[in-house]
Parts: C-alpha cells; structure tokens; sequence
C-alpha cells in the first residue's frame, strides 16, 4: 500500500516537473538566433517565401502564443511536425526509440557487470594495490571524453584487429521487426546469423557508453561495502561466525546495492544524453543521432520532443528505482 | 552481401508495385547472390525523400538516382543534356518553351510518363514554394503551364529567361497519378513522398529508414538504358562523423563518401592501400562576402584594403595543402564567363596599407565564421592575421550556418564579412553572378548588397539573350568588374576529391551532383 501511495506521489509530480522542463527547453530554443525557416527556405529563398514558412509553422507568433500552442497540441498527443523532415515528431521519434534502447540497456547491463564486482572487490581490498589501479581504472573511465574514447576503439578493434565493424547498426537492413531490438528479433525469428551480427555492432557503442557508467557503479558500490563492512550488522554477523562469503554477498551487497541503485537510476539518465555523442560517431540510427541532427538543423519541435521524451524516460526510470528502493530497503516503506 | 533481402517496410505498395513491373522482384532469390551493391556514406542524414522539397547538394542522390528531370547536367565542365526532351521549341520573343517529351518513359510502377506530370511537377513546386521554387517563382505563374497532348508540354514564362533549359534540371517529374492517390488535405502528398519515391530514375526505392538512409535496387526499364556492367544495388547511408565515414570507406563498408573532406583526412584516405582517388576541379568558389551596406565596407579602399590583406598562397598552397585552385574572380575557373586573363589580388601589405589610409572613419570588422566548417574559420583566422599588420581590428564570431543563414538576407544584422562557398545548383554564371550581385535580389541571394548600374544592366541583359557567346562576353566584364570594386575576397575554387574503394572501376564526376549519380558508375568483382 505504501508503494502504491509512494508511485501516486510520483506520478502527481511529473506533469509538473514536465511543464519545468517544456518551459525552459523551448524557451532557450526559441531565444537564440537562429531562424529555421530561412535554413528550410534555403539560399536562394526570397524574403517572402521565408516568410511564407515562418507563418505555416507559427513562428512568427510571439512567443507565449507560440508556448500556449505546443501545450496545447501535446495535451492532444501531438509533439508537432519535424521541419525538415515534414513528418509528425512522434513518428521519427519512434522510429529511433528500439535502437537507442538496445544500446542503452545493453550498456546498462554491461555497466552493472563490471561495475557491481569490482566495486565489490576494490572494498574489500581497501587501499591495497588492486583497490588503487580499480581505483585509477575508474578515474581514467571517467575522465575519458566519450568521442576520444569511441575513435580509439574503433581504430584498434575495428582497423586494426578488424574484428568489429566501425559504424552501423547492422550490415543491410537488419532482420524483421518485433520489438526493433535486433538481437531479440533475431532470436525471436531464429536467424543465428544476424544475432551474431548484430551483436557484433553492438560490441563497440556499447563498450563506450558502459565503461564511464561502469566506473561511477564502482565507485558508489565501493563507498556502500566499505560502509557496510563498518556497520554492526556486520560486526555482530562474523561474532556469530556465518561464513565470510556469505555476509559479503547476502547481507553487505543488499545494503550496499541501495546507495548504488539510486545511481543506477542517474546513470541511466546520463546513457540517454551520452547517446547523442555516441550514436554521432559510431552512425547509430537512434534517438542521440536525431537530437544531434536536429539541434544543426534547428529543428525545435524535434529538440522540444527529444528533450520531453528523454525527460519523461528519467522520470519513469527514477520512479521505478525509488520503487524497487522501498522493496529492497525495509526502513524506507 | 548475401542474397537474403529483409522485406520492404515503408513503400511497400508502391515498390512492390514497381519491382513486379520490372521484374525485380526476382531478387528475393538466391541466384541474386552476386549482384554488385554500391553503399555510399553522406555527410547530410537523409531525413526526406520529396524532391520537390530538396533543393541541396547534400541530398541530391535522392533526385539524381530515382527521379529525372527534363534537363540532365552531365561531365565536367558540366554540359546541359536533353534528358527527358525529345525536341524543344522556344518562341521567337524566348518566353515560351514547348517540349515534346520523350517516348515510353516509365515509372517506376511501370505507368508510362505524360506531359501531365511534367505540368503536375511544376504545379506542385510552386504550390509547396519549397525547394527549387525560388529558380521559377518569378518566371512561371501556376496554371501557366500546359499538357498540349500526351507528349507535349509547353511553359509560358512571364519574362524571358536564358536559363530556364539549365533550371529545369530541377524540375522533377513525379508520376501525378500515384502522388494524387496519396494527397491528404491538399498537401500534394507531401507527407506520403517525404518517405516514399514515385519517380522513374535509374534506381528504384526498396527501404527507407529517416536514420539510416535509403536503399534501391536498378530499374532495368529506365528509358535511357544500361551500360555494361552497372551496379544492381545502391545504398546511401547517412553518416554524420567525418572520422567514421573515413574510417568506413578505409575498412570497406562504404565504397565512397562525400568529396570534399578535410585535408588530413583526404591525406590518410591516399596512403590507403584499398582506396583509389579521383582529382577534378570542381564550380564551387570559396569567396568572403563583404557587406557594401555599413560604412567602412561602402568604400572600396577599405575593400580592397582587406582583399590585400588576405594570403592567398599561404591558405590555398599551406592551410589547404594545395587542395583547391587559386580562383581570382567569382566565376569558377572552369565555367564559361570566366576571364581567363582576370587578374585577382594579391597578398600584398603595403597596397592594403595604402587603401586603408584613403578610409576615413574606420572600425573594428566582425567576420561571421561558419562553426564547424574549419575552411570557414581558418579563412576568418588568416585574414584576422592579415588585418592585424595593418593595423585593422578584426573580431571573428563563429556561429552555426542556422545562425548565420538568416543574417545573409538582413543588412543591418549581417556581418562585414563571411567567409563560405557559392556551391552550383545549375552550371550557368548567372548562379554566381546575377544571382549573387544583381541589386534587384537584394534580401534574397544579393548577401552583399552590392549595386553597380553597370553590372545588373549586364546581369539583366544576359539572362534575356541566349546566345552562349554574346552572354559570354557580358559575364566576363562582369567578372572583371566585380574583381575591380572588390566585391568579395574571392578565394579559390574547390577541387573534388572522390575517395573510392578500389574495386570501383570507373566514376563520370560531375560537380552538379558530385558523383553521386550512381548510373554512371562501374564496379568490378
């Protein structure tokens, strides 16, 4: 019952802080001086064909007019037409969505697989040599800018083991789609072959995103045991002599693993705006590469609904981590 | 490339309607194993397929590959063909063009071509006042144009206009009966053909993605034919990254990219054992716009004080490696219209400290750089240097070209100078002259707010003859006159740099187009 009220609570927040967010977004978009109907129109535009543009897309409206009209027209489910590309927003949005989420999800996971043990490990070590290079190695992984990053791996595994490919989501069109996830339609329509493949070009994008969301999962895992490892519970579990093994995977971790959650939350975040510089380089045709893409062009509706939609995702996936916070934590409910 | 094809998504109706027309719907079978494929990373995403709302270089494999125009630019320097034209008529007073179009044109769907989708064409751009528009808002008026019978079209202009064969390269025919099918609202189905294709070029449309690309498969009906050995598969992928295009084309995923890269770049792609490069002089002038409207720039010492300032050698021969040509007018080297005997300015201090001192009342420049363009900030950069020496103050603003666009048509924003290119979208010198310094297209396509009587007599004069000769001679004074009041810093002309995989035997380049008319192109293996 406490979760439910707790998810209610949630909930009453977003529209909120979803109004926040539309507001600031479209201001700052509509503030600088840029004029898209002028780079739609093209240069050999006449003033009056310009013109022509800025009022069929209302931009010639002030600009709480043109405010009321967007919350207006997403009330009724419409983020506006793109542009440039004249279709609905919501249309290429979704087209882009399953390929942001395969990278996402699969970088998550692999973030988790790397971040959770170590973290783990470098506690348990606590400044001894293999804690001060985990330590090093999460420092570096942090630091590292994403675009430098994704160059390096491609130039080394891609062109010179030559055993990933350096762009793409797949060779060709990639298999039919289900869920738009192409390793799961791929299993899903027993094609061996492309689930290979795909996977293949997931290899690199994936890698890049995971490893500076796997260094803060270290981190907040490491700073969580060494908590723990001091707490009374501990103290009071190796009196009563249960097996060392036992106290650190069962008891330490669950305690340790609440503090890293909520990160998880965050990072997930921050995979969703990382995309944008990942997706550029490794031409991954997903969300990131349509906000990139869309902030050159000047596309505001298509920034305003990039920008709404990755907002909402946080939220939903902070919601569902405060959620699964209560459940883990007994004190929390 | 297997011959496992994943099923068509968007178009599927109308393609599968094309493909059984044609008979491509045989390659679902293995025995299509071998056939050739030609994937091509562009720098611009291909967010939209209607041509009748692209009108840029970025995305003209989209127009050259599955549409055709009446007019076809070929080779370099580019030479105008008669694509769809069977015979053409122009009236004596050069302002009414009769075609007869020619026979068994079809579409992709296999609906034969009728000068009514010619007239559809021309209604629909200038219903949708996008794209090409601005080449025929002021010559063709709606409902002017008409199907006299199934092959015979006939365009009354409103004034006479010497390029109107070399613009209609951009009038698309679209097959109207299949656009009508999919109108909505009196859109003229512009929803429906931004992700659709109902064109009759040498490549079909089979899928498109917004974020990926496009991928077609050869039209074996086309009108004009096959070569020997054409490609049967064209894919166009859009790649943002210039690093990840290069690395593509390097480890084979592409077999080309665009072709004019940064100069390091181009450098790594020639040290490739896989790649072959192809070298031509390219219409597309790099020059700064100086803006005539605000004191100092009114005065042509403080102009030709700047054009002194600028170091030509050193950005051509050092910055650019020696990857474009000296270009001393604005006229690109190659085009007709272009003196060859024009002499443009040099890099020379004392002259530009001499026209400076004639300048009363001078201030600091602002020179609007294009970010993200190193060309255009590097330019900035040098004549900044230049400035300094003789004591001219200049500040660089770097703003994206979606900031700068709209300061070219707004004299009193705009900046004193900026540095960019004057890219063809129809090879006549009118795209670089008229266009660009006739007082009459202040606001529009005059950045420069540039007026001498003489030039737009001549500008207006030539666009009414159309003798090549006689117009020759207009541009070529033109030329030297714009050289003379300092008009711009004219820079140089780009050199189309084409990295190719090497199994791609022979391209025909053409700078309208840049390559990228796929029908043109041999692989072998």
């Amino acid at each position: 019952m406490r979760i439910l009220v707790l998810a209610l609570r949630r909930i009453a927040w977003m529209p909120p802080t979803l109004l926040g967010l539309i507001a600031i977004v479209f201001t700052i978009s509509r503030i600088i001086p840029a004029d898209p109907a002028r780079v739609i129109a093209g240069e050999n535009a006449s003033p009056a064909q310009v013109e022509a543009l800025r009022q069929k897309f209302g931009l010639d409206l002030p600009l709480m007019q043109q405010f009321m009209r967007y919350l207006r027209d997403i009330v009724n489910g419409d983020l506006g037409i793109s542009l440039y590309s004249q279709r609905p927003v919501v249309e290429d949005l979704l087209g882009r969505l399953a390929a942001t989420f395969e990278l996402a999800i699969a970088a998550m996971c692999l973030a988790i697989m790397i971040g959770v043990p170590l973290g783990v490990v470098s506690a348990l070590h606590r400044n001894r040599w293999l804690d001060q290079v985990i330590r090093l190695a999460t420092m570096a992984g942090l630091a590292m800018a994403a675009f430098w990053l994704a160059i390096l791996l491609q130039l080394f595994f891609s062109m010179t083991l030559g055993v990933t490919p350096v762009q793409g989501r797949i060779d060709g069109w990639g298999p039919d789609q289900i869920t738009g996830f192409y390793t799961i339609d791929a299993l899903i329509n027993g094609d061996g072959e492309t689930f290979g493949k795909a996977l293949r070009y997931l290899i690199l994008p994936t890698a890049t995103l995971a490893i500076p969301a796997a260094a803060t999962i270290v981190r907040f895992t490491r700073a969580g045991v060494l908590n723990a490892l001091s707490s009374n519970f501990v103290f009071y579990q190796t009196a009563m002599g249960l097996p060392r093994r036992t106290i650190i995977w069962k008891y330490i971790l669950r305690s340790a693993f609440i503090g890293t959650l909520t990160q998880i939350g965050l990072v997930f975040g921050n995979l969703l705006a990382g995309a944008v510089v990942i997706e550029t380089v490794f031409s991954w045709p997903g969300l990131g590469l349509f906000a990139y893409n869309s902030i050159l062009q000047s596309d505001y509706n298509a920034i305003m609904a990039f920008t709404l939609f990755t907002g909402s995702v946080f939220i939903v996936v902070n919601l569902l981590i405060d959620i699964a916070q209560t459940l883990l934590d007994p004190r929390t409910r | 490339m297997t011959g496992k094809f994943p099923p068509l998504t968007i178009n599927r109706r109308a393609a599968l309607a094309g493909l059984s027309a044609t008979g491509l719907v045989g390659m679902h079978s293995p025995a299509f194993a071998a056939r050739q494929k030609f994937v091509t990373a562009n720098n611009n995403p291909y967010d939209l397929l209607d041509p009748h709302q692209l009108f840029d270089i970025g995305r003209i494999a989209v127009r050259l590959n599955m549409y055709d125009a009446l007019t076809r630019w070929v080779d370099n320097p580019p030479r105008l063909e008669n694509w769809l034209i069977e015979k053409v008529t122009i009236s004596p007073d050069g302002k009414v063009y009769t075609f007869v179009i020619k026979q068994n044109v079809k579409f992709h769907d296999g609906t034969v071509m009728t000068s009514a989708d010619v007239v559809y064409s021309m209604e629909r751009i200038l219903a949708l006042k996008k794209g090409a528009y601005g080449l025929f808002k002021d010559v063709i008026e709606p409902g002017t144009t008409k199907a006299l019978d199934p092959r015979t079209v006939q365009f009354t202009l409103t004034k006479p206009f010497a390029v109107f064969m070399a613009v209609l390269s951009e009038l698309w025919v679209v097959n109207s009966a299949l656009v009508k099918k999919n109108e909505k609202n009196g859109d003229w189905g512009a929803d429906w053909l931004s992700k659709s294709e109902a064109g009759s070029g040498g490549y079909a449309l089979r899928r498109y993605d917004p974020a990926i690309g496009f991928q077609t498969a050869r039209f074996e009906g086309h009108f004009a034919g096959w070569g020997k050995n054409p490609i049967d598969d064209a894919e166009f992928r859009g790649v943002l990254e210039t690093a990840t295009r290069v690395l593509g084309v390097m480890k084979g995923e592409f077999n080309t990219t665009d072709g004019y890269l940064p100069a390091e770049q181009m450098a790594r792609m020639k040290e490739n054992p896989n790649i072959k490069t192809w070298e031509a002089e390219s219409i597309r002038t790099f020059y700064f716009i100086i803006n005539h409207w605000k004191a100092p720039l009114n005065d042509v010492n403080m102009r030709k004080a700047v054009c002194y300032a600028f170091d030509y050698d050193g950005f051509n021969n050092k910055i650019l490696s020696g990857t474009v040509v000296r270009n001393n007018g604005i006229i690109p080297n190659p085009m007709w219209g272009a003196p060859k005997d024009l002499q443009g300015y040099t890099y020379d201090l004392d002259k530009a400290k001499y026209h400076l001192s004639q300048v009363k009342n001078v201030r600091p420049l602002q020179i609007g750089a294009m970010a993200g363009y190193p060309q255009s900030e590097q330019a900035a950069q040098m004549l900044q240097a230049g400035c300094a020496k003789i004591g001219l103050e200049v500040k660089i603003v770097s703003e994206p070209y979606t900031t700068i666009a709209p300061k070219l048509n707004d004299r009193e924003r705009a900046h004193d100078l900026i540095p960019l290119w004057r890219s063809a979208y129809f090879a006549d010198p009118h795209n670089w002259t008229g266009f660009l310094f006739n007082s009459s297209n202040f606001d529009a396509g005059n950045a420069s707010y540039y007026k001498n009587p003489r030039v737009d007599e001549l500008c207006n004069k030539a666009l009414i003859i159309t003798d090549q000769d006689q117009r020759r001679v207009m541009y070529e004074e033109v030329s030297r006159i714009l050289v003379e009041d300092a008009a711009g810093i004219f820079i140089n002309n780009t050199k189309f740099h084409g990295a190719f995989t090497k199994n791609v035997k022979s391209i025909r380049f053409c700078p309208i187009g840049d390559a990228q008319d796929v029908r043109w192109i041999e692989m072998q293996g």
